[in-house]
């Protein structure tokens, strides 16, 4: 071979090799196989509701037979365009299809609807009316028009929306969204990650809250814009009025009967002593603790973990809010008007 | 001339490891987006200004788009600011105060100094509000975004709120395609990991939020700067403001399709950049303010990320020059890695970070566009040392800066 003719070879070899990595590279640039905007969604605005008012719509296609079955008490079954299997109760009584310990199909009734303990539902859940769940049971998701009462140790693996009130049994685990048109009520040892309600109650039924006088009733606050910046560790002694909004860049503490008009920010930890009052919102870096008996008007927000003690409300009936921790615990006897939302895991504690 | 290529060389190294830095954190890293859960709340008056200068193409899409967020629409006043248009944009704003009486208030603007940052001083004449969000005429913001952007204003530590910025004309060719890659690793991984690491994340000027008393404090909008978001990232830090960033903000934008608009808005960019390393680099670095020993140190080398390139650039000619005098560099493994690495791209880890944050965001297909970026790299290293040459040259003649806007290219809204 003459030296030229290698040259040439040689050139024409790496140069081959030099376009290996840019062959995908011109391909997708000519098929563009993934050329689309980023997905961004426009219209949902990450609703709680999203998904129960999606149901709602797609549960429309059975009004036909719910009327039917409601009038007849018979019961209708079926199959829908996207190849669920439905069955329609006439009845609260009528009994649920079951194979072994689990409900296979997508159950649908426009009157009351009572499930037996122990079943594993494997489709949605529609009631037109009240529902009440056994103890034990595991649903995908169910929306009620009336009333919900879930049964002790009972599983919700996605969304939950009733149009009136939710009760939730000890031990349940409520996974996913989780809403009521009325209000929430939540017994001990009982899990949940989203919760939205007018009023959401850890409740011991008689004290549950809802009859406790609203400090922030009638009242409207101007909210101030001026603003503290401490570097360190920062307390706010017991009985102590503060007309500003505070950042302390280390450990806020709040003394008991504390009153703050404005918001709170701490970088790392944060404690509230018994019957503090902030009218503004409370923000941690890291951990926060509210002590028994205080209330928050705003938004409350721990980066880490947050631990709420009885006799606490947070937000007003007529102003909801957001209290929101990767990690939240909450004792028996906390009033939270608005959402309660835990993004990685929340409790309901006994109270100490 | 071998110490300025070590120096050059260490210079690269640093910022390569604060890229694989950001990135390994995006990837593995606990990850912070603390108002993003704020739904239900007693959500503040705010003011939206829409920042429009002969913008008759895209202002009706935007203002349809704020007609129907989600927030309440007493709580919510949206100011067009209508800076010195020649076109129909005047009309079209004027129509839609007709259609939506009392949601919108034009402030026409007829005359004053041209630039972004001098509408928006002026146009504060008629804010009330204390949270004033900011966007540009081509934005297209989605229903829950203004709520998304005013939460973190809830904690009194934050000045400034920045949202993400999504390009929406994507297959247009291989430059938008190229940009959409770039505004990812910025975005999904650059601006976030900044976040995570309670760094400075930048405001960007537009899907943006800023607090009137915060703006007041700092001595309001800076009509000398030519990148208002620098100047305003880096003025609200001195004085102990914070700016979140909300990956999860999205909003759609159009990036530039020509490479001759690219550049201009690149060079513009490093302009502004610089000039705010220039006004508050050693300020921020040794100075006695607000901000924290971290915040300091990114914020530093962020004001330094476009004057990488003329060193960049440096580095290569005096690398040649090293090489062909003869001069044994540096010794050992380590010099021929750092200079191989350093030699074959400036700094590939920039690639990994992009390539890191379309993982991320779950469109891996067109990871297959990485090598092509070679190109916007070379493009880019070469239109912001320009940027720097001709900036040092107005500096010394004394030449005024002037504001270039960026062309639209969506058609007509009919």
């Amino acid at each position: 071979m003459s030296p030229y003719l290698a040259v040439a070879a040689l050139f024409s070899f790496v140069s081959l090799l030099l376009a290996l990595p840019l062959v995908p590279a011109i391909l997708e640039l000519h098929r563009k196989s993934d050329a689309m905007p980023l997905s961004v969604i426009q219209q949902n605005a990450g609703e709680i509701r999203h998904f129960a008012d999606s149901f709602r719509i797609y549960i429309k296609r059975l009004e036909p037979d719910l009327q039917r079955s409601f009038s007849s008490g018979q019961a209708a079954t079926g199959t829908l365009p996207d190849g669920t299997n439905y069955m329609v109760l006439g009845g609260p009584d009528e009994p649920i299809p079951t194979q072994g310990n689990a409900c296979p199909v997508l159950i649908a009734t426009n009157s009351d609807l009572k499930t037996p303990p122990g079943i594993t539902f494997l489709k949605d859940i529609y009631a037109g009316r009240d529902f009440a769940g056994g103890e034990n049971n595991n649903y995908r998701a169910i929306l009620a028009n009336g009333n919900i009462q879930l049964g002790p140790s009972t599983c919700v693996l996605r969304w939950l929306h009733a149009s009136g009130e939710l009760s939730v049994g000890s031990g349940c685990v409520l996974q996913g969204r989780v809403s009521s048109d009325c209000a929430v009520r939540l017994q001990r040892e009982c899990t949940f990650l989203r919760l939205n309600a007018p009023f959401i109650a850890t409740s011991e039924p008689e004290n549950s809250g809802n009859t406790r006088p609203d400090p922030f009733e009638g009242r409207e606050f101007s909210p101030t814009v001026d603003r503290v910046l401490h570097d360190g560790d920062f307390e706010i002694k017991a009985d102590e009025i503060i007309r500003t909004n505070l950042v302390v860049r280390g450990d806020l503490r709040v003394g008991a009967g504390a009153r703050v008009c404005g918001s709170l920010k701490s970088c790392k930890d944060m404690v509230l002593e018994s019957h503090a009052c902030v009218e503004g919102s409370l923000i941690s870096g890291r951990r926060m603790h509210i002590g028994p008996h205080c209330a928050i008007y705003g938004p409350v927000i721990a980066e880490r973990e947050m631990f709420i003690e009885t006799g606490t409300r947070c937000g007003s009936r007529a102003k909801a809010t957001t209290v929101s921790a990767p990690h939240i615990e909450v004792e028996e006897g906390v009033l939270i008007f608005g959402t309660l939302w835990a993004r990685e895991s929340g409790r309901v504690v006994a109270k100490a | 001339m071998i110490y300025v290529l070590y120096s050059i060389v260490l210079l690269i190294c640093i910022y390569t490891g604060r890229h694989y830095g950001f990135t390994l954190n995006r990837l593995f890293g606990f990850q912070r987006h603390p108002y993003i859960d704020i739904d239900t709340a007693d959500w503040p008056a705010l003011t939206v200004l829409v920042a429009a200068h002969n913008e008759e193409k895209v202002i009706a899409n935007i203002l349809e788009a704020l007609m129907t967020v989600h927030y309440p629409a007493d709580k919510m006043l949206i100011i067009p600011v209508n800076d010195r248009s020649t076109d129909g944009t005047r009309a079209i704003i004027d129509t839609f105060v007709e259609r939506f009486p009392g949601r919108i208030r034009p402030f026409h603007r007829t005359g004053g100094k041209p630039g972004k940052a001098a509408a928006l001083k002026d146009a504060m004449e008629i804010v009330e509000t204390e949270i004033i969000l900011i966007f540009d005429a081509d934005y297209l913001p989605g229903a829950g975004l203004i709520r998304q952007l005013a939460a973190p204003f809830f904690d009194p530590e934050v000045g400034g709120v920045m949202g993400r910025v999504v390009p929406l004309n994507v297959d247009t060719n291989l430059l938008t395609r190229l940009l959409d890659l770039e505004r990812s690793g910025g975005y999904q991984v650059d601006q976030q990991a900044r976040m995570n690491l309670r760094l400075v994340p930048q405001h960007g000027g537009t899907v943006a939020g800023v607090r009137r008393s915060a703006l007041r404090e700092i001595g309001g909008w800076n009509e000398e700067s030519l990148t208002e978001d620098t100047d305003l990232t880096y003025r609200l830090l001195l004085h102990g403001w914070k700016t979140a960033y909300q990956n999860r903000s999205e909003c759609y934008e159009e990036v530039p399709e020509t490479w001759k608009v690219r550049i201009k808005q690149i060079m513009r960019w490093a302009k502004g950049h610089n000039q705010a390393m220039v006004t508050y680099g050693i300020r921020l670095l040794l100075g006695r303010h607000r901000a924290t020993l971290r915040e300091r140190i990114d914020g530093t080398l962020l004001l330094g990320v476009y004057a990488m390139a003329p060193v960049t650039l440096l580095g290569w000619t005096l690398a040649l020059a090293v090489f062909y005098q003869g001069i044994a560099p540096l010794h050992g493994v380590i010099a021929l890695l750092c200079f191989t690495a350093y030699a074959a791209l400036g700094n590939v880890a920039a690639f990994f970070e992009i390539a890191a944050a379309v993982r991320l965001d779950g469109t891996p297909t067109r990871i297959r566009l990485l090598p092509l970026l070679i190109m916007g790299f070379v493009v880019s290293i070469f239109s912001v040392s320009r940027a720097a040459l001709s900036q040092t040259k107005d500096a010394i003649t004394g030449a005024e800066f002037h504001w270039d806007k960026t062309e639209r290219f969506r058609k007509v809204a009919s």
